[in-house]
C-alpha cells in the first residue's frame, strides 16, 4: 500500500477513543486532520466524502475497537 | 428479479467465471458530471463467483484504468499472509444482463492474468447464486 491516505488514518487514530465512546459501530469521514462528520452508513459517509471533496482521496472508517481483516481463501490473491 | 445465467464448458475445472464491466460508482459519476469532467470507460474484466473471499477484490491496475481514488483502507489474510493493509474503492459491477450491483471493492495483486477480480461474500449478500454442476451452468440472482 502507497502512501494514501496515511494522514487521515493518523488523524483516525488520534481520535479513536473519543469516536468510541461516543460513535461505536459508525462511519467517520476523515479528510486530512480533520474528522468531517460521523455516519450511521459506510455509503452515506462515501456519499458525503464525494459531494464534499470531489474525485479526491478520503477515509472512511468504521468506528470499532479492533479492526477485523477480510479473509481470502484464494491463492489468487498474490500477498 | 435481474439475474443472469452462464455456462461455463469444463466448470469444475475453470471455475464460475464471468465476464463483467467494472465501472465508476454512482456517486463519483454524478460528482464528475456536475464538474464536467470525463467519465472514465468501464473496464473488462473476467471475474470469478468466490465464496471463500469475505469481499469483492479487483485487480490494482482497474484502480489507474478507471481514475478512482481510495475512499476507505482495509485489513485482509490470505493463505500466506495476515493483516495486510489494502485500498477500498467505490464500484459498479456490471454483470450480464444489465444486472449491477454497487459495492466497496478491495485493490490487491491477482495471480496471473486471465483473473481480474473476485465477486466475495458482500456482492452476494444480496442475492441467490446457483450452481448446477451437471449442466456447468451457475445463476446470480438479486
Amino acid at each position: 500500500m502507497g502512501e494514501l491516505l496515511t494522514k487521515e488514518l493518523q488523524t483516525f487514530n488520534t481520535h479513536k477513543s473519543e469516536l468510541i465512546g461516543k460513535a461505536n459501530g459508525k462511519f467517520a469521514l476523515v479528510k486530512d486532520d480533520q474528522i468531517v462528520d460521523i455516519f450511521d452508513t459506510k455509503f452515506d459517509a462515501i456519499r458525503q466524502g464525494y459531494e464534499h471533496f470531489g474525485n479526491v482521496p478520503f477515509l472512511v472508517k468504521k468506528i470499532v475497537e479492533i479492526d477485523i481483516p477480510q479473509n481470502f481463501t484464494s491463492n489468487l490473491l498474490r500477498v | 428479479m435481474p439475474s443472469f445465467t452462464t455456462t461455463v464448458p469444463n466448470l469444475q475445472g475453470v471455475g464460475p467465471v464471468v465476464e463483467i464491466r467494472l465501472a465508476i460508482g454512482s456517486t463519483t459519476e454524478e460528482v464528475l458530471r456536475k464538474n464536467n469532467q470525463n467519465i472514465p470507460i468501464p473496464a473488462q474484466a473476467l471475474a470469478m463467483i468466490d465464496t471463500g473471499a469475505t469481499g469483492t477484490v479487483i485487480r490494482e491496475d482497474i484502480v489507474n484504468q478507471l481514475n478512482l481514488n481510495p475512499v476507505g483502507v482495509t485489513l485482509i489474510n490470505t493463505p500466506s499472509s495476515t493483516n495486510v493493509q489494502c485500498y477500498e474503492y467505490l464500484m459498479r459491477i456490471l454483470f450480464p444482463n444489465n444486472v449491477i450491483v454497487e459495492t466497496v471493492v478491495i485493490a490487491a495483486p491477482l495471480q496471473g492474468q486471465h483473473i481480474q477480480c473476485l465477486i466475495g461474500r458482500d456482492v452476494l449478500h444480496h442475492g441467490v447464486l446457483i450452481y448446477t454442476g451437471y449442466t456447468e451452468t451457475f445463476t446470480l440472482s438479486f
